[in-house]
Parts: C-alpha cells; sequence; structure tokens
C-alpha cells in the first residue's frame, strides 16, 4: 500500500517551522513582529520538545541576529525571523555573517513600509534592501515562495544552501504568503534532500579555517572541537586572522563571490508555467505569481498566448532564464507590490530585447488576477 | 464537473469570521478538497472589521485572492457596503438580519439568505457570541457545499483545545443557522 503523506492545514508561517525542523534546525533566536510573528510562536513551541534545540527570544533583532551567527558558529543549524523594521536592525550582521561565513535563514516577510509602515498589509518593498542591505560588497542568496507547500519547500532549501555555500541566505516572504491557511504535505525522508556543512577531515593542527579549495567554500568545525577558528569581521587571510595584505584581500573577497558564482544554475530557481509558446509572459514571485497564474490561465482562455516565469531564486537574478523569455516574447510584464524593484532587474538583463512593462502597487492591497489579466490583454 | 467555490466572511473583529474561515477549510479538506484561506485584518484585535477570502476546489487552486466572489457571509452593515457590489450575479449571500436591515439586499440580482444570527446565538448562549456559527450554519444549507455533519466534525479541528467543551453548543448553532435558513 502506498504510504500516505501527513496533511496539514496551516499558515505560510507554520510551513516555514516545518521546513525548517526538516532541515536539521535547531537553534532559534527571534524578537516578535508581525507579520512573522507566527514562526517565532510555533517555533517557541515546537523547538523546546525537539531533541537538544534552544529557542531564545532575544531582547532586540540585533541581538537575535548576534545569537544565531553565535550558534552557527557553534555547530548549530541556525534561523530568525522578522518583518521591515527589524530586518533594517539585522543588516550589519547579515555582513558579518557574510564575512565569516556563517550558515543561517533570516526570513523577512515583507509588510508596507517604509518605517513601520503597514503591519498588517502586505508589501514586496524589502527586495533589494535584501540583496544590498547590508554595506560593502558581498554576494547573497535570496529566495521567495508563493504558495504554503512552497514556504515548507524554500525554507528546506534555504538552509541547504547556507550549509551548502556557507552563506547567510534570506527568504523573502510578503504578508499574504505567510498568512494564507492552505493544505499542504509534508514530505516522506526520502523526498527531500538535506545538506549539512562539510566539517574538516584534516587534523586540528593542519587546518587553515578560511583557506581556498576548488569549491571555495571551508570546511567548517563547530566552535570547541579542538579546531582553532579566529573570527573576525575584519577582512583576514586563511588563518582568519586580519591583513592589510592586498594580495591576501583580493584573495578572500574574491574567493567569497566566486563560491557562490560558480554555483548559479544551481542556485537560480524558476518555475514556468505555460512559457513554451507564450508571446506575453509575466515575470512575478511571492504572492503577486500565484495571482498571476491565475490571470495566465484566464488570459489563455481568452485567446492570448500568456506565460509565466516565477522567480523562486530573486538573487543571483536568475539571468538566463529571463533572456531566455525576453528573446522570445513580446512583452514581459512585471507586476510587484513596490515601485519597480525586481523589474529594474528585468530591465536591465534585458537590456532592450524587448518590451517591459509594470504593473506596480503600494497601496497595501495584492495585486488581483484581474489587475494583471487586464494588462495581459491589452498588450 | 469541477468543484469550485469561493467565500469571502466578513464582519466586526471579534465576531468570529476568521475562525468560521478555518472551520469551513478544516471541513472542506476533510472532504478530501484543496482549500485556502486568506485573512485580512488590521492592526486592532477586536472592533475593527475584518474578513477572509475562502477558496475551496477539487483542483489546484490558482489565486487565494478573489475580487468578485461567488458567494458572502456577511455579519454587519458596513460589511455589506463594502462587499455586495462585488458578489457576482446570481451568487449567494447570507446576511446576519440582526445587524443588516435585509431590504438592502439587491435581491433582483443575488440571492440572499437571511438570518438573525445574534438572535440564535442569543437563544443558546444568552449572547451574540455563536452568531458566526449559526451564519456558517445558514451559509451550508444555502450553498450545499458540503454536508453540515462535515462541519460539525471540523469543529474539532478548528476550535482551540481549550475550548474544546463549547463544542456542542457550537454544533447546536451550526444546526440553528441551517434550520433557519431552511425555513427562510
Amino acid at each position: 500500500m502506498k504510504k500516505k503523506r501527513t496533511q496539514l492545514f496551516a499558515l505560510g508561517n507554520e510551513a516555514v517551522v516545518e521546513g525548517a525542523l526538516l532541515a536539521g534546525c535547531t537553534f532559534f533566536a527571534g524578537y516578535p513582529i508581525t507579520p512573522s510573528s507566527e514562526i517565532m510562536e510555533v517555533m517557541a513551541q515546537r523547538l523546546p520538545m525537539e531533541e537538544d534545540s534552544v529557542f531564545i527570544q532575544m531582547e532586540d533583532e540585533i541581538a537575535s541576529m548576534g545569537a544565531i551567527i553565535g550558534a552557527s558558529l557553534a555547530g548549530r543549524k541556525v534561523m530568525t525571523a522578522t518583518s521591515g523594521p527589524g530586518f533594517s536592525l539585522m543588516q550589519e550582521l547579515i555582513g558579518y555573517g557574510c564575512m565569516v561565513e556563517a550558515p543561517m535563514v533570516i526570513v523577512n516577510v515583507m509588510r508596507g513600509g517604509p518605517s513601520t509602515g503597514l503591519p498588517t498589509s502586505p508589501a514586496q518593498g524589502d527586495v533589494q534592501m535584501a540583496r544590498w542591505g547590508t554595506h560593502g560588497d558581498h554576494p547573497i542568496i535570496v529566495l521567495s515562495a508563493s504558495t504554503v507547500q512552497q514556504c515548507l519547500d524554500m525554507t528546506i532549501t534555504a538552509f541547504n544552501f547556507a550549509e551548502k555555500y556557507r552563506t547567510p541566505v534570506i527568504l523573502l516572504l510578503d504578508e499574504v504568503t505567510a498568512h494564507t491557511r492552505e493544505r499542504f504535505e509534508l514530505p516522506f525522508a526520502e523526498e527531500y534532500e538535506v545538506f549539512s556543512r562539510i566539517t574538516p577531515s584534516v587534523p586540528p593542527e593542519w587546518f587553515h579555517p578560511f583557506q581556498d579549495s576548488l569549491r571555495g567554500v571551508p570546511p567548517m568545525p563547530p566552535l570547541g572541537a579542538g579546531y582553532r577558528v579566529h573570527v573576525t569581521g575584519l577582512t583576514h587571510d586563511e588563518m582568519g586572522f586580519p591583513t592589510q595584505r592586498p594580495e591576501e584581500i583580493e584573495e578572500a573577497i574574491s574567493r567569497l563571490f566566486r563560491k557562490i558564482d560558480q554555483f548559479y544554475p544551481d542556485i537560480m530557481m524558476v518555475e514556468e508555467y505555460k512559457t513554451e509558446d507564450a508571446e506575453v509572459a509575466v515575470i512575478a514571485y511571492g504572492s503577486v505569481a500565484r495571482s498571476a497564474h491565475h490571470a495566465v490561465d484566464r488570459a489563455r482562455e481568452e485567446g492570448v498566448k500568456a506565460g509565466l516565469l516565477e522567480l523562486k531564486t530573486l538573487f543571483p537574478f536568475p539571468r538566463p532564464q529571463v533572456v531566455k523569455l525576453a528573446r522570445r516574447c513580446k512583452c514581459l510584464l512585471v507586476p510587484e507590490m513596490n515601485m519597480g524593484q525586481m523589474s529594474r532587474e528585468v530591465k536591465r538583463v534585458n537590456n532592450g530585447i524587448t518590451r517591459v512593462r509594470t504593473i506596480n502597487r503600494v497601496d497595501g492591497r495584492i495585486i488581483t488576477p484581474t489587475q494583471i489579466l487586464k494588462n495581459l490583454t491589452q498588450i | 464537473m469541477s468543484l469550485y467555490q469561493d467565500v469571502i466572511i466578513s464582519g466586526f473583529g471579534g465576531q468570529g469570521v476568521m475562525l468560521i474561515g478555518k472551520l469551513l477549510g478544516y471541513s472542506a479538506i476533510g472532504q478530501g478538497l484543496n482549500v485556502t484561506y486568506m485573512p485580512v485584518y488590521g492592526p486592532e484585535m477586536r472592533g475593527g472589521t475584518a474578513n477572509c477570502t475562502i477558496v475551496i476546489s477539487d483542483d489546484d487552486i490558482g489565486s487565494p485572492i478573489i475580487h468578485s466572489p461567488v458567494s458572502l457571509i456577511i455579519m454587519n452593515r458596513p460589511s455589506l457596503d463594502k462587499f455586495q457590489p462585488r458578489l457576482q450575479d446570481g451568487g449567494v449571500q447570507v446576511l446576519n438580519s440582526s445587524q443588516i436591515d435585509p431590504d438592502l439586499a439587491e435581491k433582483d440580482r443575488v440571492k440572499t439568505v437571511s438570518v438573525p444570527a445574534d438572535e440564535l446565538s442569543n437563544e443558546i448562549l444568552g449572547s451574540a457570541r455563536l452568531a458566526n456559527m449559526a451564519a456558517l450554519g445558514a451559509y451550508i444549507q444555502a450553498t450545499q457545499v458540503m454536508p453540515l455533519e462535515t462541519v460539525i466534525k471540523g469543529l474539532e479541528k478548528a476550535v482551540p483545545a481549550h475550548y474544546a467543551n463549547m463544542i456542542p453548543k457550537n454544533t447546536q448553532a451550526l444546526q440553528a443557522g441551517y434550520d433557519a435558513a431552511e425555513k427562510a
């Protein structure tokens, strides 16, 4: 008999927690904020019941980031969750996380901004901030999800990327995805892959904590395991100590980029829907992708050859997929709940190949299928 | 023939619109259907307006967000003003006639079922706290989207454990609403 998957009826936020636990998260530190609070609430219930797991409510988001970086260095899989205002506070330590190469997952459930903005309304205003929010030149992985099932899947993916590439990974949700309650299924253990960071195989005295290699991702021992690791936000040499020597700086920073750059095909995730023969294509992410999905179906009923490219990875921006689509379509439509943050990227890589139109909505309401459909039929 | 039903449930915060939305969702899952439930509320806990959208289908659900629904459950006057114009022609709405004048319904355009939900609840509990369940009972009768028994079973999942002792009263209110709609 075929085993049946466990079915749940839960919020996107709760699916994030399920995903994190499946991926092996054993440490969560955070400070609650609407619309991400349920992640923390459910973590507070679930983590203490898991073996050897820690949940801490911190005094603020800065401390939350500090706590998860520390726990990550100590060998744990870690996560925090927040929304816009908290995400602003986290920025400095996200850069620190990039520099010391601490694997971690930061969930940002986007709400209307700037500042306190609209706590209970959706927006997608933190997209470029997720990419460029922390100072200094740095690579980062930013993912998104549009359905509750995807919240679970992408959280597992976020942990895997964090561990595989030793980098902070930001999962950007929006209020609609996070607060939609929907049926979803827990995958069987054999249906998903869980990746854990590689630990050193050499004896402690031979170990260089930030040594370059083919993959560019150095093995990472948990602190206290006998390996000497010096951790600093200053630019460091391969032993982890601050350096001012141009050749060492160059090597260190370019390795940070290379370890992600060279795995672009693995990292850039998109989902295509009816794009094979599409004449107009919608490029969307988050809850808007869902509206777009519906709009594409209805446009097809009206005889418009429409398609959808859903971005599951926002950064590194899935350039090859977008360019391929731009070459085939007479117009790309980019609907988003901001004044045009992802459409900038689309226009950049499109570089004049085809027309790019945008739908921008910042009134705290979602972009509806009808609104997208109207634009699709006008093109 | 595929099954598709969407509904916007709207009322004041505290009237329990989110709870009956959740209950409808759990019940539909009990029927093996796909469901999305999308709440909309303000920063306030009580007194503000709140609504939620539920989409039920035996197919994949495209969008959890519906602008023009095929059905409504309306618990108060502001909700009627907001959502009735959006209801599709020939759609069904359940009105809480304890708070809304049934004459406000667009009778020639949509089917309206008016039930005095607050009063029905008052008879059972002595307060209007079960008005939401009465309205949902009426909705089930009006749309026949699923058997009432399924909804009653769904209560076990939708009602938090510390209110489990309220399930019999909730069941009673569901039934009262169902019967009232039959007569309406």
